[in-house]
């Protein structure tokens, strides 16, 4: 059978004894492989996704702007800094950017409960930050981040790995046309290859950050034209009474290993005392808009359909548990 | 003549050739009681004969003298064989009937469906229950698992196999010593340590894990199932040279069809979905599916049918275009929960 590379007969890339190496190929059994989590940084979330974000997969965290989803991943970024019997990996951290300019001052008010009796003295010494502009951008920083996994500059290995966003990477390069579409598939798939080769070699959590489009046209049945086939545990997705989808389509969902869908809603709810409306002067009665977040599995190859609400603080992101009405 | 070289006595050559028996392929199918009855000769006696012939057949044929191509089967051998062989259930019962039983060994299965579906679900769910003891019906195999995108975990294998350990119990409960029997064998851990696992990163480590696994299965006579989850992914990328991606997907199918043939064992590639502008609107069509589509025997769709999962037979060669619904549980693939009608020939 043809080969073009003929020495790939006899072995693979992978890490043993915790080094990266090329092993001949041989079997492993399951009962050996790694599975180890990252928590989210709250037992009620972590409890939606069974004990954390796994090692050696990529998870997808999609929603539209202010959901939340940079918020989480700077509380991963001080999460694996923490011991495994905290739901740390003891790790360091690599965030890539592609939304101008870096949260420095979100990620500092969140290092202010960080435990300071904690492994590390200095948590921002361990959080690598890299700017990407493009697709071709990120590929080339992908592949020079194999040097940085192999050695890492501070003392942890580098374990955690935020690509944030992938869709902001997309937007201006790419036309409507088949050809383009196609070029930016071939795309997905060689960023997704290298994220999931590095999850696996080093026996990282990838997240990457998805943004979400409006859903147009067509109904949910099979091979429907519009953006609206069905993807996942839900039929359709609903945020700030939009109904959308996660952006960069079907190719990019077949990238990644589990999705998981934020959004919110600004309810309003009824208030029981009447307030005198300022501006207009009628007496309306008080209302005060809630905006209510939640966090949804839309699959995931190890967990159910789930859902979960959530608020943002200054402390961080919090699950809160079902209200019984 | 052929009959007239056999080294038989005279008489028996000559009832041989009265009867209508002139060349050795005419008595390969044939069986003792029934010769005897043609030649109105003894039974034993018609056992030699039929023995002295296979014997000289086997013989030639190594020589290439014969008419008889060497490794063929007659239609008849192969159909008694493909009705002993023994189906590896999916775990839903309408899944099984529309596979004909359940997935095929000695074929190439493809799956494909949209991302969250439940392919891996399938694939975890198969190597599990290729395990499943012969005293409970099953195969007694292992599996071979080949993890292309990371999608395998451990924690879900455990799962599954502890839903298949229970309900097989279940369901032979009453077998009281066939438990005692299998207790070691019927321990999750156990299940998970059948599973081989490979995962590779990149196509050429894929092409290296088909290749090794030739040598692999001469030494693991008892695998009876290799899963490839999910077989396309590392060729959607851009390939330089179209040519040279078409002639390694080929290459690689060709290698899988031939170890499902020489090692009995069934092969199932699971495989993404992407858009195709066909007849002027977007249909969901199997990943790389033109250079592909020649090279499995079976395919199924898996797809969502309001909120339920369904699947159909799009191509096969001996089976019916028929759907089924199944679900997902927590214990794996199980019969679908709703009332509805449940089999549907297309």
């Amino acid at each position: 059978m043809l080969d073009p590379h003929p020495t790939s007969f006899l072995s693979q890339r992978r890490l043993e004894n915790g080094k990266d190496a090329m092993v001949p190929i041989k079997p492993e059994s399951p009962l050996n492989l790694p599975t180890q989590k990252l928590s989210l940084g709250c037992p009620v979330l972590d409890r939606l996704v069974r004990g954390g974000l796994p090692v050696g997969s990529v998870t997808e965290l999609a929603g539209e702007s202010g959901t939340g989803k940079s918020q989480i991943c700077l509380q991963l970024l001080l999460a694996a800094l923490r011991p495994p019997s905290l739901g740390g990996l003891s790790a360091a951290s690599l965030y890539i950017h592609s939304e101008f300019p870096f949260p420095l001052r979100r990620l500092r008010r969140l290092l202010t409960p960080f435990a300071p009796s904690s492994v590390v003295p200095t948590p921002l010494d361990h959080i690598f930050v890299r700017p990407a502009h493009s697709p071709d951008d990120l590929l080339s920083l992908l592949t020079a981040v194999d040097a940085l996994l192999a050695r890492p500059p501070s003392a942890l290995p580098v374990r955690l790995l935020v690509v944030d966003s992938i869709a902001a990477l997309f937007r201006s390069e790419f036309d409507n046309t088949p050809a383009d579409l196609k070029r930016r598939s071939s795309l997905f798939f060689k960023i997704a290859a290298k994220l999931k080769e590095q999850a696996r070699r080093f026996e990282a959590v990838v997240v990457v950050t998805n943004q979400v489009v409006d859903v147009v046209g067509g109904s949910e049945s099979y091979g429907s034209s519009g953006n609206a086939i069905r993807v996942g545990n839900y039929g359709s997705l609903w945020s700030s009474g939009r109904r959308v989808c996660p952006a960069l389509g079907l190719s990019w969902a077949n990238c990644i290993n589990t999705r998981i869908f934020l959004s919110r809603s600004d309810d309003i709810v009824r208030n029981e005392r009447a307030l005198v409306d300022e501006e207009s002067d009628d007496r309306v009665h008080g209302t005060v808009v809630r905006t209510r977040r939640k966090m949804e599995m839309v699959f995931a190859p190890h967990l159910p359909e789930a859902s979960c609400e959530f608020v943002i603080v200054s402390e961080g992101v919090f699950g809160v548990e079902a209200q019984r009405a | 003549m052929e009959i007239a070289n056999l080294p038989i006595s005279p008489s028996h050559r000559a009832k041989l050739l009265s009867a209508g028996y002139t060349t050795f392929s005419s008595l390969s199918a044939v069986s003792p009681s029934q010769l005897a009855r043609d030649l109105n000769i003894a039974l034993q006696e018609a056992s030699d004969i039929l023995k002295v012939v296979s014997d000289i057949t086997r013989s030639e044929s190594l020589h290439g003298g014969n008419a008889i191509l060497k490794g063929a089967q007659t239609a008849w051998d192969m159909l008694s064989e493909e009705q002993m062989q023994k189906r590896i259930t999916t775990g839903c019962d309408d899944l099984d009937t529309i596979l004909g039983g359940g997935i095929h060994c000695k074929e190439v299965t493809e799956v494909g469906g949209v991302p969250g579906i439940g392919k891996t679900q399938l694939g975890i769910q198969l190597a599990v229950n290729v395990q499943i003891p012969v005293e409970y019906g099953g195969l007694g195999g292992k599996a071979v698992y080949i993890d292309t995108e990371g999608s395998f975990m451990v924690e879900r294998a455990y799962q599954v196999a502890e839903g298949c350990i229970m309900d097989t119990l279940d369901k032979f409960g009453h077998h009281r010593k066939v438990i005692l029997d299998c207790q070691e064998q019927m321990q999750p851990n156990s299940f998970l340590a059948n599973i081989f696992y490979f995962r590779i990163c990149s196509y050429t480590e894929q092409i290296a894990v088909i290749n090794y696994l030739q040598k692999f299965l001469a030494e693991q006579k008892d695998v009876k199932i290799i899963i490839i989850d999910s077989v396309t992914f590392h060729f959607r990328q851009d390939f330089d040279d179209l040519a040279l991606r078409t002639r390694v997907l080929c290459g690689m199918s060709l290698k899988l069809m031939e170890l499902t043939k020489t090692y009995n064992l069934a092969v199932v590639l699971l495989n993404q979905v992407t858009t195709k502008f066909t007849e002027g609107s977007f249909q969901l069509t199997l990943a790389l599916g033109d250079s592909w589509s020649h090279a499995c025997t079976n395919r199924v769709i898996l797809y969502w049918n309001g909120n339920e999962r369904h699947a159909y037979i799009d191509k096969s060669p001996s089976l019916r275009s028929a759907s089924a619904p199944f679900s997902v549980t927590s214990k794996g693939i199980r019969n679908a929960t709703s009332q509805c009608k449940r089999v549907r020939m297309m």
